[in-house]
């Protein structure tokens, strides 16, 4: 909290220490002396009930229980954790966790969590159920500069849950798109309605796909309808974008918080390479995307500004060629043309051309607030740094390779699909 | 029949899902008479509030053609599952008209605590059992969701008449989807239901096998 410059007050409490990290402490929350708003709980759990308790006679409205040893273990600590909320639920308090690993909020300056520092700010809120695995995560994000806004990690929901916290993103403004890593959920019809009503994407990777459905032989329906099927169906009735693995997840969030949905599924491709542009071409007609063919007036600009032997159709291949002319003009036609709906632009990097000059060649169209999405996908490594940032920088998502800019396309057009279909 | 089995045929009469005709017999006699009404050829399944697993005990008896063969069968039917379940209650047979050759579909529901009720749909036999060709959705469907549940299984094409094939009544497994859909809003207490087999024509539709797990 300290570290990340959280602009309110931040109030250290704890029974033996005088000071910490040069703060004043204070042996309990009631002896803090101004109001507490929200309360971060790391005590051990023999504590966690006193605090809490004492946290509501301070007119503490949230708190998140970072203490594990609920109802996680069973037994004992179902019992406790029991308590816990009727001590919550006295006072009028709401609860993230307990057995969360905390919760960030970007746009606040907010890190009450233990992820080292704060991430990027951004319009991608992501709600965790595993707590580590959502830490790794938002660090992993930072790496891929991909900005973030909410990371909850939701631990044992006993009171803020999935539909709770959705309901909060769904109004939030600085939250464009939502993110999740579900094991299960508890009020799965609750959740569906309301995601139904959500127009923001929401995608969602659901762990436990390999999970055999019920053992019951009575019926065909029962033996198939495990839970995976029945979370993969409840999903595409609500408009929820099932992502099968956590790459994937991020790759699309990112593409889906700063371009907008395609009016449809045909992808117009920009290489300067045959081969990217080939698995390119696979990967979306594996995903069910078209590669339409483009007008006779759009193929006729592109002639005069390829070499003789490049390819001036769809797929459209430079044939080595990556100068500022070239990829500007391309990518110009290519929007102009009504039979396509999105761009995917490759560059494979050689000595011979510098990355920052087909980058700047799109960003520069891409400023004039274009309708249809374009992804890009700068291939190489070394050398395409440069050039990957002033991508960044202008707004376009950018992947290392054709694959995932594909994956990445196909979401933003099943978002479209679902508006146009799911959403109320 | 037992009260499930009862209350099933009658749940899908109601709501207008396409049965067989079928009529009740409690002797060889009967079941004869029964036969010539009902028109060959007929199914035998036997009549007992005990048993669930019918054909485990040869209490099932298809493709009869003759008075003769439903007489020998009601006899054989009646000492077969005598030697193998001997405390079960039998209260005679069911005498059902046999469906003429169609397409064999699934079409069943499951009631899953999260979700509430969820419709499957398959093509029958092998590509529901070996393939696990289906589709679900939670309910209520309707008859676009019903329409596009059926034409999102692999086998679709099968449906719409590939090689030469004639194509089934796909409006007509749309009405059993969406009737199912409507009887279990009003029957939540169905915890697991089969439609198995729905006979599909190029028109219409029936019901040739259920059965249903209630709470």
């Amino acid at each position: 909290m300290l570290g990340n410059g959280f602009p309110s007050p931040v109030y250290a409490v704890n029974p033996k220490a005088t000071d910490i990290l040069e703060q004043t402490c204070y042996p309990t929350v009631l002896d803090i002396p101004g109001p507490v708003d929200m309360a971060v709980i790391v005590v051990p759990i023999s504590h966690a009930l006193a605090v809490t308790e004492e946290c509501g006679q301070k007119g503490v409205k949230g708190i998140i229980m970072v203490t594990a040893g609920f109802s996680e273990v069973g037994g004992e600590g179902k019992q406790l954790e029991e308590q816990l909320m009727g001590i919550v639920d006295r006072y009028g308090m709401r609860l993230i966790g307990p057995n969360t690993l905390g919760v960030v909020n970007a746009h606040a300056g907010m890190n009450a969590s233990i992820i080292s520092k704060l991430p990027a700010k951004g319009g991608i809120s992501f709600i965790t159920q595993s707590g580590t695995l959502g830490l790794a995560l938002a660090d992993w994000t930072m790496e891929m500069g991909i900005g973030l806004n909410i990371v909850v990690s939701t631990g044992n929901k006993a009171n803020v849950d999935d539909v709770d916290l959705l309901e909060y993103l769904a109004d939030d403004k600085q939250t464009d798109v939502i993110a999740m890593y579900i094991e299960g959920i508890d009020h799965g019809r609750k959740f569906m309605e309301l995601a139904k009503g959500i127009s923001k994407p929401i995608l969602a990777v659901k762990a436990g796909r390999t999970r055999s459905g019920s053992k019951a032989v009575f019926s065909h329906t029962g033996s198939l309808a495990g839970l995976d099927n029945v979370y993969s169906a409840a999903f595409k009735q609500a408009g929820i974008i099932r992502i099968e693995n956590i790459d994937d997840l991020f790759d699309s969030a990112l593409a889906l918080s700063v371009q907008p949905a395609p009016a449809g599924n045909r992808v117009g491709i920009i290489s300067n390479g045959g081969g990217a542009s080939i698995i390119a071409s696979d990967t979306c007609e594996r995903l069910g995307l078209a590669i339409p063919d483009l007008e006779p007036g759009t193929r006729a600009e592109i002639k005069e500004l390829v070499p003789r032997f490049a390819s001036y159709s769809n797929p459209v291949d430079t044939a080595g060629l990556a100068s500022y002319e070239t990829y500007n003009g391309i990518v110009k036609h290519m929007l102009r043309d009504p039979n396509i709906d999105a761009l995917i632009v490759i560059y494979v990097h050689t000595v011979m051309w510098d990355s920052r000059i087909p980058a700047n060649a799109i960003v520069d169209i891409h400023r004039g607030r274009c309708i249809k999405p374009v992804i890009t996908c700068w291939l190489g490594g070394a050398g395409t740094e440069a050039g990957i940032d002033i991508l960044k920088a202008g707004g376009l998502p950018n992947y290392p390779v054709p694959e995932r800019a594909v994956k990445a396309l196909a979401s933003l057009v099943k978002h479209n699909g679902f508006l146009e279909k799911v959403k109320e | 029949m037992n009260g499930n089995e009862e209350r099933l045929w009658k749940l899908l009469g109601e709501w207008n899902i396409p049965v067989l005709p079928m009529a009740a017999a409690s002797s060889a006699d009967a079941a004869v008479e029964a036969a010539k009404t009902l028109g060959y050829p007929v199914v035998m399944k036997v009549l007992s509030p005990d048993i669930t697993h019918k054909s485990d005990v040869g209490g099932v008896i298809l493709d009869l053609g003759s008075d003769k063969e439903v007489k020998d069968a009601y006899h054989g039917m009646m000492a077969s599952v005598k030697q193998h379940q001997p405390e079960a209650r039998i209260e005679g047979v069911v005498l059902q008209k046999m469906a003429g050759p169609g397409l064999e579909v699934i079409v069943g529901a499951k009631l899953d605590p999260q979700f509430g009720h969820v419709i499957m749909f398959g093509l029958g036999g092998i590509f529901v059992e070996i393939c696990r060709d289906v589709s679900f959705r939670v309910t209520p469907v309707d008859r676009e969701m019903a329409r596009d549940m059926v034409l999102e299984i692999k086998g679709s094409p099968i449906i719409e008449g590939a090689r030469g094939r004639e194509s089934a009544d796909l409006e007509a497994i749309i009405d059993v989807i969406t009737a199912l859909s409507s009887m279990l809003e009003k029957n939540p207490d169905i915890t697991e239901i089969d439609i198995n087999p729905l006979v599909v024509y190029s028109r219409g539709s029936v019901a040739v096998d259920a059965r249903m797990l209630t709470r």
